[in-house]
């Protein structure tokens, strides 16, 4: 049981955001762990808290006025509680970040090379002879033909899986020990996507490198990720190793995400059953379960308890143990849910089997439409 | 008023000028010439200096003037100069046959000329002898002739000189009519220093005594000649001087971006070639740098509290204000003599003010003093009641301050009953006019020009006229408008004249002699009046000889224009000028009042 | 790229044309005075103003006095002649010209420097009380008339007529090369009054440019590569934000070339635009079209010059 010490431990981080129309929770009391040399993905739709968490780790947030508390701690380092200065070592350095839109990513006025050039010689004193070439080096790496030629290029000049690769070249340049991804390949065609994750992947066995994927697509992180937390909210509500998450998922905002995703294997004519509503908001969020108000399975006082990240069981394998999750419901109920939903029986259905009684009308109508969600746009 | 200088000032200049009219109404005090009578005597402010007293001799010698002028002059080329500014110049670089010295305009002192001409033939020969040992100034730097005056005259024809005047005096002078700029038959050097003018008719006395201006100055055909040939004329930017002053050359005589730089500066430097001995003029200055432009106030200001320097032109009334009550020495004004009239052109030959009647009315109507104060009070103006004015010979003959005793003329205030009673006795009962014409007004936009002719416009309403108003920038107002006989204006408010010289000749004659209007051009007798009776006694008077007798014949038709109601008189201009404490500045009373360089020397 | 600068000086040409042919037309068009009349004088004979019409080519038809006025310029750069001031145009310009280049490069340089300065600061702080000064402060500048400010220097601060005796007072311009040290303290007001509304407009511009700028993705990019907030401002922030300011200089310098008569006529700086003004008042049209075609030029290398350093700031915008 005693891992080794992770490279980065969060505890109970807070972020939360003062706007004109009050305080927004971005993130709401999230803790979780990143191993050396493993990758965590980070699942959730927009506005739960993904992508906000990992720019507070970076010290990224602190420009909007953004209220932090609890702990970041990176190799023991907590990063909450370290100077601008001092982070700014670490930024592209020790911990790297990549973004969504390659395009908007990088700065369109300089080439290419230039940017990477500049990536080494903020960390590293070296002649600019030296940095060019291990842009040159780093293009090549990541799989970008021609590489010398390619230096000298612009932003709009590299195709979209290529511009990627690129951002994945500077954000390597310093030989981070932590690199982490948001949405890498959400603006990419999917063939491109395959690439990109391979490529991230084969980095990752050859730098030993851990990474933090956050995405909202769960196929994206089934290949890629070894541990999966589910975020909803501003919160983690499930948190479990790759199998055991996608073997028995407890959450029923997990069952959701997995039941909208069409499978290869699954027939034509099963239907997508989507997630209904549309995510809370962060100023007021519902009562209660955060999550009650569109969940199938909601029961009268889920509007009152607030559930707390707990084991899924006490007893049985160590995989087991560190899966975690955040629900009223009985875990035994749950397990007859998800059998009948992975039937393919709508949630209607597998409710009225397992014998629930519908959720409260007044309740589920009661939900907040969308609230603010923070643009964090740094 | 030039449009410049006002547009630019317009809002500060209205405001002051409504103080200053309150404050210079209530300053009285006389130092003034003639002075006598009650509202319209020519009292000047306490301290203030004047032309007509001041000394012209026990000058300092050397120094460098410092002389700003916010306006450009016009036409620097002595065959063509008319401008008081331009006049500046031409005056201590140019000699004339006959000049002014600075305090009179009357009496001409001798100055190319040796002595008075001789008229014979029945005043249809003039012989003038010229000084020996005058010289002209570097590149050319002979004596001159009388050949050098002989083509001085000659070349007013030509049209790329383009002389303003010289039909209007010179045309008795046989062959000038039809030159084209070659020699002129009337005009030839019988001797290396004896010119001989033969003319057509008896106009001796007009010619000599237009010989004050500059054309008559001496230029040297060898070298102008080629100059004269170009289109146009440039000569101007060749000049040479014969006076103790020129404008700085290069060493090929090349004046243009020297010593005048347009709408930039001038400099004056000593002619070295010119003799002391042979002129009246003392010259105690040894350069004057004259720079051109600028905000009106901050020059007024510099002037006032700085050193060495002049303003050229007339300062701008906030400026005259402070002068008066912290300055005042440092302060000429200049009554009469040069300076101007302003008058309200009535359209006598179209229209419904054909009929005399109706001019009286408007006359009788007319606030005077009203306009007087817009145009800056009692400092700069005094009423006018006739058309002759202080200093020219004929202003006391003809009623002086006062002016002839008629009942229109007797309130300065505007009297509407009187008005009424013309009004009746043109043929409108009700006092006002009923009649269909709308007149056709036209004045000048800038300030204060344009409040006269606001006022004026209410004037003409109040007599029951309807009007349309047209205010246009002035010089177009003067080309284009007033004085075109097609354009058919009836009224022009803002019209002014200033003489050439100073006998009475050239103050009423261009602007009421009726045979002078030309049907295709513009006139300077804006109201197109044209009296057969006036215009005749215009051509008797002409030929009278004589300071005196010219005076008295020229005073009797210069009440005939008062009875005639030609024109509406208002304002008898005084021009202020400001100097530093430390300038001895010399003003040319003949001159409206501006600084002589040839007097002026630093203390 | 040459082909494209050649294009557009050709282009450019036509344009001038263009312009010249206009104002040949508003002239004739006008109630303004007749120029052979203002060079005759105060009495004149019609057959007098007639010979000088007729010498000046006045009495040819409008499109044959436009060809010869074309034909000088581009055969002999002979601008024509000021009937008024009786000299050649060219003279006159290039006489006056340096005056109003001193006054105009001096303050932009004044007003990129200020201006850019407190607007990134601004920007930097926005919703501060120093940002909320600065803009208002920049409101103010931008509303004062030049005209008044330059009065108020003055009075404030001339040597001669001034509470305090900083700089010299009005009039006191000369040439760079003639004594540099005295063309520089007599330039410092002028300079201050052309920059003082065209800083705060540049400040404002620079403060929302850079603002919006700073939220895009590419600085957030920057910021996580871990270079210091200075280094992302300037480097990353300012340069794209600095493209409306580059399109605004160029027309702005080539503007203010041809109209800074205010500043001039206040300090008594002998420049093109007091040229151009008194030349109006005067009718006296070969100066003021002497005057326009000289704005037009710079107006139009201005785009040029503009064009050009946008394509070499913007690499995106060199494909199009």
């Amino acid at each position: 049981m005693s891992a080794s010490e992770p490279l980065l431990r969060v505890e109970d981080l807070r972020v939360e955001f003062p706007t004109e129309d009050g305080i927004v929770h971005a993130v709401d009391g999230v803790s979780y762990e990143v191993q050396r040399a493993r990758t965590l993905g980070i699942v959730g739709e927009s506005g739960s808290g993904k992508t906000v968490s990992s720019l507070t780790t970076l010290g990224l947030t602190r420009t909007q006025g953004a209220r932090i508390s609890g702990r970041i701690l990176f190799e023991g380092k907590d990063l909450v509680a370290l100077s601008e200065a001092e982070l700014r070592t670490i930024r592209g350095n020790e911990i790297a970040m990549i973004f969504q839109d390659p395009l908007s990513s990088l700065h369109p006025f300089f080439k290419v090379g230039a940017q990477l050039i500049e990536a080494v010689r903020v960390h590293q004193d070296v002649s600019k002879d030296v940095a060019r070439r291990r842009a040159v080096e780093l293009l090549g790496l990541v799989g970008i033909p021609d590489p010398s030629r390619r230096v000298d290029e612009y932003p709009h000049e590299f195709s979209g899986g290529m511009r990627q690769r690129a951002m994945i070249a500077m954000a390597l340049s310093n030989e981070p020990k932590l690199l982490i991804a948001d949405e890498p390949t959400t603006a990419l065609d999917v063939t491109v996507q395959a690439q990109i994750l391979a490529l991230l992947e084969r980095l990752q066995q050859e730098l030993g490198m851990a990474i933090v994927m956050i995405t909202h697509d769960l196929g994206v992180v089934a290949e890629m990720a070894d541990d999966i937390a589910v975020m909803y909210a501003g919160r983690i509500i499930e948190n479990a190793s790759a199998e055991t998450l996608f073997a028995g998922p407890e959450h029923p905002y997990t069952w959701g995400l997995l039941k909208s995703i069409p499978t290869l294997t699954g027939s034509r004519s099963q239907p997508l059953v989507p997630i209904s509503g549309s995510p809370p908001s962060l100023i007021n969020p519902p009562p209660g379960c955060h999550f009650h108000p569109r969940c199938p399975y909601s029961q009268p006082d889920h509007a009152r308890i607030d559930p707390q990240l707990r084991p899924v069981s006490e007893a049985s394998s160590e995989g087991a143990s560190s899966h975690q999750v955040a629900c009223l419901l009985e875990p035994s109920v749950r397990k007859r849910l998800w059998a009948e939903l992975s039937e393919g029986k709508t949630p209607e259905q597998a409710r009225v089997d397992v014998g629930l009684p519908a959720p409260p009308e007044a309740l589920a109508s009661a939900a907040d439409p969308v609230g603010d969600v923070p643009e964090v746009g740094l | 008023m030039r449009a410049l200088r006002t547009i630019l000032l317009t809002a500060l200049a209205a405001a002051a000028m409504m103080a200053l009219a309150a404050c210079g109404s209530s300053s009285s005090s006389s130092s003034s010439s003639s002075g006598t009578a009650s509202s319209g005597s020519s009292g000047l402010p306490a301290g203030v200096k004047n032309p007509i007293n001041e000394s012209l001799t026990g000058g300092k010698r050397g120094g460098v003037l410092n002389d700003v002028q916010s306006e450009d002059f016009e036409h620097l080329d002595p065959g063509q100069a008319y401008f008081q500014l331009d006049y500046q110049i031409t005056n201590s670089t140019q000699r004339a046959l006959y000049s002014y010295k600075p305090n009179t305009f009357s009496q001409t002192t001798p100055d190319l000329a040796e002595g008075e001409p001789k008229l014979s033939d029945g005043n249809k020969l003039i012989t003038i002898n010229i000084r020996k040992g005058v010289h002209f100034s570097p590149p050319v730097n002979r004596e001159v002739t009388a050949a050098d005056v002989e083509y001085a005259i000659d070349r007013v024809a030509n049209p790329n000189v383009a002389n303003p005047y010289y039909l209007g005096y010179l045309e008795g002078v046989e062959g000038m009519k039809t030159s084209k700029g070659g020699q002129i038959p009337g005009v030839k050097a019988t001797g290396k220093y004896t010119l001989q003018i033969k003319l057509t008719t008896p106009s001796a006395p007009i010619v000599v005594a237009s010989m004050v201006l500059p054309y008559s100055a001496p230029v040297p055909k060898e070298y102008a000649a080629k100059f004269d040939a170009q289109k146009p004329s440039e000569y101007v930017n060749y000049q040479v001087a014969s006076g103790p002053y020129m404008l700085k050359n290069n060493s090929a005589g090349k004046v243009l971006g020297i010593g005048y730089q347009p709408g930039k500066s001038a400099t004056l430097v000593r002619n070295p070639n010119w003799k002391a001995s042979t002129d009246f003029r003392p010259a105690y200055l040894n350069q004057i740098n004259i720079s051109i432009g600028g905000d009106a106030n901050v020059i007024g200001r510099q002037v006032l509290e700085g050193s060495d320097m002049v303003q050229s032109d007339a300062p701008a009334a906030p400026i005259v204000k402070l002068a008066v009550q912290q300055h005042p020495s440092q302060l000429t004004i200049s009554a009469g003599g040069g300076a101007g009239t302003r008058y309200i052109a009535i359209n006598n030959s179209y229209g419904p003010f054909k009929n005399v009647n109706l001019r009286k009315a408007l006359w009788a109507a007319t606030d005077r003093e009203d306009l007087d104060r817009l145009r800056g009070g009692k400092t700069v103006a005094d009423v006018m009641t006739h058309f002759l004015w202080n200093g020219i010979a004929g202003f006391e003959e003809s009623g002086g301050f006062t002016g002839p005793k008629v009942d229109y003329n007797e309130h300065p205030q505007g009297d509407m009953a009187v008005a009424e009673k013309y009004m009746k006795l043109a043929g409108y009962p009700s006092g006002k006019y009923t009649g269909s014409e709308t007149l056709q007004v036209v004045g000048d936009s800038s300030a204060p020009a344009n409040n006269v002719a606001e006022a004026v416009n209410s004037t003409l309403q109040k007599l029951g006229f309807k009007t349309k108003l047209n205010l246009v920038e002035h010089t177009v107002m003067y080309s284009k408008y007033c004085g075109v006989v097609s354009e058919k204006i009836d009224v022009c408010p803002n019209v002014g004249w200033i003489a050439d010289f100073g006998d009475p000749q050239a103050v009423l004659d261009v602007p009421f002699n009726g045979n002078l209007i030309v049907q295709n051009g513009t006139n300077s007798n804006w109201g197109l009046v044209n009296h057969p009776k006036i215009n005749a006694a215009m051509e008797a008077a002409s030929k009278v000889v004589g300071v005196k007798a010219r005076g008295e014949a020229w005073a009797k038709i210069d009440r005939e224009l008062v009875a005639e109601a030609v024109a509406v008189p208002y304002q008898w201009a005084k021009e202020p000028y400001i100097e530093s404490k430390d300038v001895e500045g010399i003003n040319d009373y003949w001159n409206s009042g501006t600084f002589d360089y040839s007097f002026t020397s630093l203390k | 790229m040459t082909r494209y600068i050649i294009r557009r000086l050709l282009w450019g040409v036509v344009l001038l044309v263009l312009v010249l042919a206009l104002l040949f037309v508003i002239f004739r068009i006008l109630p303004t005075a007749d120029p052979a009349k203002l060079r005759a004088g105060r009495l004149q004979s019609p057959k007098i103003i007639a010979e000088i019409r007729h010498d000046l080519g006045l009495d040819k038809s409008l499109p044959a006095q436009f060809w010869i006025y074309i034909k000088g310029i581009f055969l002999h750069f002979n601008l024509g002649y000021s009937y008024y001031s009786n000299a050649p145009v060219k003279e006159l310009i290039f006489n006056r010209l340096p005056a109003t280049l001193s006054l105009v490069l001096g303050g932009a340089i004044i007003w990129l420097f200020a201006g850019l300065s407190v607007g990134i600061i601004s920007a930097r702080r926005a919703g501060s009380k120093l940002d909320r000064a600065s803009m208002g402060t920049a409101l103010v500048l931008v509303s004062a008339p030049e005209y008044w400010l330059g009065l108020l220097m003055l009075f404030f601060f001339a040597s001669d007529i001034g509470k305090i005796h900083v700089f010299p007072g009005a009039g006191s311009y000369v040439g760079l090369t003639a004594e540099p040290a005295k063309w520089f303290t007599s330039m410092v007001m002028p300079w201050l009054v052309v920059a003082a509304g065209t800083a705060a407009i540049y400040a404002r511009l620079i403060r929302g440019s850079l603002i919006e700028t700073m939220g895009e993705d590419y600085i957030r990019t920057a910021r996580a590569k871990g270079l210091s907030e200075r280094r992302v401002v300037l480097r990353h922030g300012l340069r794209s934000a600095i493209n409306p300011i580059v399109t605004v200089l160029g027309v702005d310098i080539a503007v203010l070339l041809g109209s800074s008569v205010l500043v001039e006529t206040v300090f008594d700086i002998p420049g093109i635009g007091r040229l151009n003004y008194v030349a109006i008042t005067h009718s006296d049209f070969p100066i003021v079209q002497g005057t326009v075609l000289f704005a037009a030029m710079f107006v139009i290398l201005a785009n040029i010059i503009v064009d050009i350093a946008y394509a070499y700031l913007d690499p995106r915008v060199r494909y199009s």
